[in-house]
C-alpha cells in the first residue's frame, strides 16, 4: 500500500509538471502580444516596449518559465494584467465556492445516485423489469438535458416563478443560511446530470456483480439478499463506480463554470470567464493550471481510494 | 419396525422436480420430472452433459436459480421439511447450516475482496453461536482438515493471494464447517488439475465419511464417478434416464446413453487398436418441445414407440430404474453405424523421416518489479527441451496447467520467439485451437473461415479455392450445407471440424492441437478423437496432441512427451509410457487418473501426489520434481537428471529411471 501510493504519488508530481509545461508554453504559442493586448490602443513604440521589459515578455523563454515556476512555488501568482490585483486573492476568494459546490454536487449525487443504481440493479436482477426500466429511462433522459438548459429553466421556475431562492446577491461566509440557499439550485442542477451517470454506472457494475459466482456462494452460505447485496454485491461494484466518480468530476469542473456564470457566483469559473473576456493571460493560466491540478489531485485520490477498496490492484 | 422406518427415511427426497429458464428463444425445460433420494451419508454422483439439466437441478433443490430460472414444480424433502414452500427467511436458516454448497470453479466463488478469515468465520459465528475467537479457531481447523498449510497464517489471505486448488480447498472448508447434512458438489474438481483433483476427491471422501455427510456432486467425468460415488443419477435433455448404484451402472447399464457413455471413454490400459465407438449426432435443442424419448435421434435401438412417447423410469433391479423402451437399451449392438474399422498406430518401427525437431529450446519470461529494477524475476516457460515429430505421427504432450505446454506450442508455430535453441520444421505448421467458438470472427460465414488461409497465402483463383473448401469440409465430416453458415449456428463440436479444416487448407506437414476435445461434451469429444486419428492415417499430416486428458492423450498419441515445469521429463511410445512410466512425475500423473471402473478404483492404493507445482519463479538447483517426488533423495536435490535413453526408445529425465 505504500509502495503503491509512493508511486502514484510520483505520478502526481511528473503530471504537474507536465501540466504546468504545457499551460506556460501553449499561452506562448497563443499569436498576439500580451502586452500590446493589455495596452491597447493606448501605447506604442518606446513605451510598449517598456512595458514588455516590465512584464518580463522580453527575457529568453526559460528565463520566463523559471520566474513562472518560482512563482507558483510560492504561491504568488503574479497580478492580474487588467486590474492589477494579485491573482492568488482572486483565488483565495473564488476556489471555496466552487470547491464547495463540487464537492456538495458529489456527495449529493453519490447519495441518490448509488441507491437509485443499486435498487434498479436488484429488480432486474430478479427479473421485475418495470422499476428499473423506469429509473433507466428516467436517468437516460436526465442525461440528455444539457446542464445550461436546466439550469435556466431551475431558474425561472425556482428562483423567477416561485421565488423559492435568491437569483442573485452577494455570498457571504458568515451567513450560512444564504449561503446554502444561494447555491442550492446550481448544485441541483449539476448533480443532476452526475445522478444520470452514476445511477446509470451503478446499476450496469451492481448487476454484472449480483451475476457473479461469489454472490451465489454468499447466498448457499445462507446470508440473506440484503446482506448479499451490501456486503458482498456492493462493496465489489464499487470499483468501478469510484473510477466513475474520478473521471465525471472532470465533467463537472465543466459544469461549475457554466453554472456559475448563470447564476452569477462569483466562483473560479466567473472570475476565468471574466480573465478570458479581457485576454488576461497571466490570470487564466494560473487558472487553468488551478483546474488541471484539482482533475489531478481528485484522480490520485481515486487511485488510492482503488486501492483500499481493492487489495488486488497492483501498479 | 418404527425405527427401523426412521433409519431407513431418506436425507433429500426430491419429488417430480421441474425447472424451466425462460429465453428469447422459447422455455427452456432445464430439469423435467425429476425424482430421486439422498440417504444420509450416501454419495450421489449425477453425471451429464452440459444442458443436461445436472447443475438447474441441484441450484434448484435450494433454490438458488437466478432469473430466468424458476422451479415449477415439484417438492424438495429435506428431512421431512419441504424446502419449495419455505419461506426466505427459513430458507436462509438451512442454507449454509443443513445444505453446503461447493461450486465448480474455486477462482471466482470466493468475494475476492474479503479475507478468508472473514468470509469463513461469519459463517461458523451465525450458525453454530460461537463468539470471533471460538468461530476463527474453529476456521483453522477447517483449513488444517482440508490440507492448508500454515493455516493460522493463510487465513488472513485475499482469495487472489491463493492457487486455484487451494481456494477450492477453503471452499470445501467453508461449506463442511457449519457441519451441514448434505454437500452440494457442482464440478468440484474440473477446473482443477488432475493432481490436485485426487488430493481434493481425497478429502471430500475423508470428511464426508467421518462426518456421515451425504453428497451430491455434479461431474461429467465417469472416473470421478467411479471413484466417490455410492450412486449414480444419469441426466439426458433434463431428465434423469437412469438410476443406479454405482456397480450396476458400469457393470450392467440398462438405458442407451449410460451405454454409450461408457463405450466411448478411451480404455487406460488395453492398446487402444480399434476406433473409439461414438454416439452419432447432437445433444436436442432444448428450447424445442421435444416428442417422445429425448434420446431416440441417437439410439440405434429406437423404434416406433420411442418417438411417440417418452418413457418413464422402470424398475431395472432392486435399486435401478431406467428409462428406456427396449428391455436391454442397445444390449450387445455397437453404438453408432461406422464401420469398427481399425486404429493403424505408428509404434513397433516407426516412419524415420522427422518433420520437426527441437534442439535445447528454452523461452525464458523476464519481469521485473518497479522498485527494484535490479531484481528480475524469470519464468523459465520453457526450459531445455528437446524432442522430435516424425511425419504422420501423433505426439501427445500432457503435464499439469503451468508445465509450459502451450508455451511449447505457440513458439512451434512461431507465434512466440525462443529465448535460445533451434527449432526445425519441414512444412508448414498449422493450428487447432482449445475453444472453437472463440477462435473464429462470428461475422465470417463458415466458408471464408476454411477459405482465409488459402486467400492468405494467394493460393489458387476462386474456383480453386472453392472447389478445395468444399473438400476440406467433407473431409472432416461436415457437408456444404454448413459452408454458408456463420460460427454462432453451428454446435462445439462442429465447430471445432472446421478448425481442422481450416488448419488442413494449407495441407500442413504438422498440426498443433491444443487441447482440442477439452471444451467438448464426452459424447462429442470421440467424434473429434476419431476424426484426427483418421486425418492421421489418410492425410499422413503429424499431430501435435497437447492436453491434461491422459486418457485421450494415451489413445490418440503414438508417443508421448511428459512436460513438468518447463521440461520434458518423460518421452516413448504412447502404451509404454502410460503402462510402466519411468519417471516418478509420469507414474503419480496416471494414478491420479480417476478410471472409469468402480472395481479398479477400490483396489487402487489413493497414493496421492503431495504438494503443488512450485513456483515458476524459484530457482530449482537439482531435479524439479524432488519437491514432490516420493522417492526423492539427496542427490535429486543437489544434481540435476539429464533426460536420457533408459530403454529402447524411451527416455526419462530420472536418476533412478531403469
Amino acid at each position: 500500500m505504500l509502495a503503491y501510493s509512493l508511486k502514484k504519488l510520483l505520478q502526481l508530481v511528473v503530471t504537474t509538471i507536465g501540466v504546468v509545461m504545457l499551460v506556460f508554453f501553449a499561452m506562448r504559442l497563443i499569436p498576439g502580444d500580451a502586452a500590446a493586448a493589455m495596452a491597447g490602443d493606448t501605447l506604442s513604440g518606446a513605451a510598449l516596449e517598456r512595458l514588455r521589459d516590465q512584464m518580463g515578455l522580453n527575457d529568453p523563454l526559460l528565463v520566463q518559465f523559471w520566474n513562472f515556476v518560482r512563482g507558483l512555488l510560492v504561491l504568488d501568482f503574479g497580478r492580474t494584467l487588467t486590474t492589477n490585483l494579485p491573482v492568488s486573492d482572486l483565488i483565495r476568494s473564488a476556489a471555496p465556492i466552487t470547491l464547495l459546490i463540487a464537492i456538495a454536487t458529489i456527495i449529493l449525487a453519490i447519495a441518490i445516485a448509488i441507491p437509485l443504481g443499486t435498487v434498479a440493479a436488484f429488480m432486474a436482477h430478479k427479473g421485475h423489469k418495470t422499476l428499473d426500466n423506469l429509473i433507466t429511462g428516467l436517468a437516460m433522459i436526465i442525461d440528455l438535458m444539457p446542464s445550461f438548459w436546466t439550469a435556466l429553466v431551475f431558474l425561472l421556475i425556482f428562483s423567477l416563478t416561485l421565488g423559492w431562492f435568491p437569483a442573485s446577491g452577494p455570498i457571504s461566509w458568515d451567513d450560512p443560511y444564504s449561503i446554502v440557499m444561494r447555491l442550492a439550485l446550481p448544485i441541483l442542477v449539476l448533480s443532476l446530470s452526475q445522478v444520470a451517470i452514476l445511477a446509470r454506472m451503478t446499476r450496469t457494475a451492481v448487476l454484472e456483480v449480483l451475476s457473479e459466482d461469489y454472490v451465489r456462494t454468499a447466498r448457499a452460505m445462507g446470508w440473506s439478499e440484503l446482506r448479499v447485496l451490501f456486503r458482498h454485491a456492493l462493496k465489489n461494484a464499487a470499483l468501478p463506480i469510484v473510477t466513475v466518480v474520478g473521471l465525471s468530476f472532470g465533467n463537472l469542473l465543466n459544469g461549475t463554470i457554466i453554472v456559475e456564470a448563470i447564476f452569477t457566483i462569483p466562483g473560479v469559473g466567473t472570475v476565468l470567464i471574466n480573465g478570458i473576456n479581457s485576454r488576461d493571460y497571466q490570470l487564466v493560466q494560473v487558472l487553468m493550471i488551478f483546474y488541471a491540478l484539482l482533475f489531478v489531485f481528485i484522480n490520485f485520490a481515486t487511485d488510492i481510494l482503488y486501492r483500499a477498496l481493492d487489495p488486488r490492484v497492483k501498479f | 419396525m418404527i425405527h427401523q422406518g426412521e433409519i431407513t427415511a431418506p436425507l433429500l427426497d426430491v419429488r417430480n422436480l421441474r425447472t424451466e429458464f425462460a429465453t428469447d428463444g422459447g422455455t427452456v425445460r432445464a430439469v423435467d420430472d425429476a425424482s430421486f433420494s439422498i440417504m444420509p451419508g450416501e454419495r450421489i454422483a449425477v453425471v451429464g452433459e452440459s444442458g443436461s439439466g445436472k447443475s438447474a437441478m441441484a441450484m434448484s433443490i435450494l433454490r438458488l436459480l437466478v432469473y430466468p430460472g424458476r422451479v415449477v414444480a415439484g417438492d424438495v424433502l429435506l428431512e421431512g421439511t419441504n424446502i419449495a414452500q419455505l419461506s426466505e427467511r427459513q430458507l436462509n436458516q438451512l442454507r449454509g447450516r443443513s445444505v453446503g454448497t461447493v461450486f465448480q470453479d474455486p477462482m471466482s466463488s470466493l468475494d475476492p475482496v474479503m479475507r478468508i478469515s472473514k468470509q469463513m468465520t461469519a459463517p461458523i459465528m451465525r450458525n453454530l453461536g460461537m463468539n470471533y475467537k471460538e468461530a476463527h479457531a474453529e476456521a483453522v481447523e477447517w483449513l488444517r482438515k482440508v490440507g492448508i498449510p500454515d493455516p493460522e497464517r493463510r487465513i488472513t489471505a485475499f482469495p487472489f493471494e491463493m492457487s486455484g486448488g487451494m481456494r477450492q480447498r477453503v471452499m470445501i472448508a467453508m461449506a463442511l464447517s457449519c457441519r451441514p447434512k448434505l454437500l452440494i458438489a457442482d464440478e468440484p474438481t474440473t477446473a482443477l488439475d488432475v493432481t490436485i483433483q485426487a488430493q481434493i476427491v481425497e478429502i471430500l471422501k475423508k470428511l464426508t465419511s467421518e462426518a456421515n455427510t451425504a453428497m451430491m456432486f455434479i461431474t461429467h467425468d465417469l472416473g470421478l464417478v467411479a471413484r466417490l460415488a455410492d450412486k449414480v443419477a444419469v441426466m439426458y435433455a433434463g431428465r434423469i434416464v437412469e438410476f443406479a448404484t454405482v456397480e450396476e451402472i458400469f457393470a450392467a447399464p440398462c438405458h442407451p446413453y449410460t451405454q454409450s457413455l461408457l463405450r466411448t471413454i478411451p480404455s487406460p490400459t488395453a492398446l487402444n487398436t480399434s476406433r473409439l465407438p461414438q454416439i452419432p449426432g447432437l445433444p436436442p435443442d432444448m428450447k424445442k418441445a421435444i416428442q417422445g424419448c429425448a434420446f431416440r435421434e441417437r439410439c440405434r435401438a429406437a423404434t416406433d414407440i420411442c418417438a411417440r412417447e417418452a418413457p418413464a423410469l422402470t424398475d431395472r433391479g432392486a435399486s435401478h430404474v431406467a428409462a428406456c423402451w427396449q428391455p436391454e437399451g442397445l444390449g450387445s449392438s455397437p453404438i453408432d453405424a461406422q464401420p469398427d474399422r481399425a486404429l493403424r498406430r505408428n509404434d513397433g518401427p516407426f516412419r524415420d523421416r522427422v518433420i520437426v525437431e527441437i534442439n535445447n529450446l528454452n523461452k525464458h519470461f523476464v519481469s521485473s518489479s518497479f522498485l527494484s529494477r535490479t531484481k528480475r524475476n524469470v519464468i523459465r516457460a520453457v526450459n531445455g527441451v528437446s524432442l522430435r515429430v516424425r511425419q504422420g505421427e501423433t505426439l501427445g504432450i500432457v503435464g499439469e496447467s503451468g508445465c509450459g505446454k502451450s508455451t511449447l506450442a505457440r513458439l512451434l508455430l512461431g507465434l512466440e520467439k525462443p529465448s535460445s535453441g533451434e527449432i526445425f520444421t519441414e512444412g508448414l505448421t498449422q493450428m487447432v485451437f482449445q475453444d472453437p467458438a472463440s477462435s473464429f470472427n462470428p461475422k465470417m460465414r463458415i466458408r471464408s473461415i476454411i477459405e482465409e488461409p488459402l486467400l492468405v497465402k494467394r493460393k489458387g483463383d476462386w474456383r480453386t479455392r472453392q472447389a478445395r473448401v468444399e473438400e476440406l469440409v467433407k473431409l472432416v465430416g461436415l457437408d456444404e450445407a454448413h459452408l454458408d453458415r456463420f460460427p454462432g449456428q453451428l454446435s462445439g463440436g462442429q465447430l471445432q471440424r472446421i478448425a481442422v479444416a481450416r488448419a488442413l487448407a494449407l495441407e500442413p506437414s504438422v498440426v498443433v492441437a491444443d487441447e482440442p476435445t477439452s471444451a467438448l461434451d464426452v459424447s462429442v469429444r470421440a467424434q473429434i478423437i476419431n476424426l484426427l486419428a483418421d486425418l492421421k492415417q489418410e492425410l499422413g499430416v503429424a499431430f501435435v496432441f497437447i492436453s491434461h486428458d491422459l486418457l485421450t492423450v494415451q489413445y490418440i498419441s503414438d508417443r508421448i512427451a511428459v512436460m513438468y515445469l518447463g521440461e520434458v521429463v518423460e518421452y516413448g511410445p504412447a502404451d509404454l509410457v502410460f503402462n510402466s512410466p519411468s519417471h516418478p512425475y509420469t507414474k503419480a500423473l496416471i494414478d491420479a487418473v480417476p478410471i472409469p471402473d468402480p472395481a479398479r478404483e477400490a483396489k487402487r492404493a489413493s497414493a496421492v501426489l503431495k504438494g503443488e507445482l512450485p513456483s515458476p519463479l524459484s530457482e530449482i538447483s537439482g531435479c524439479t520434481f524432488a519437491t514432490r517426488c516420493p522417492l526423492a533423495t539427496e542427490q535429486c536435490r543437489t544434481e540435476k537428471p539429464k533426460l536420457r535413453q533408459h530403454r529402447k526408445s524411451r527416455e526419462a529425465a530420472c536418476h533412478y529411471a531403469k
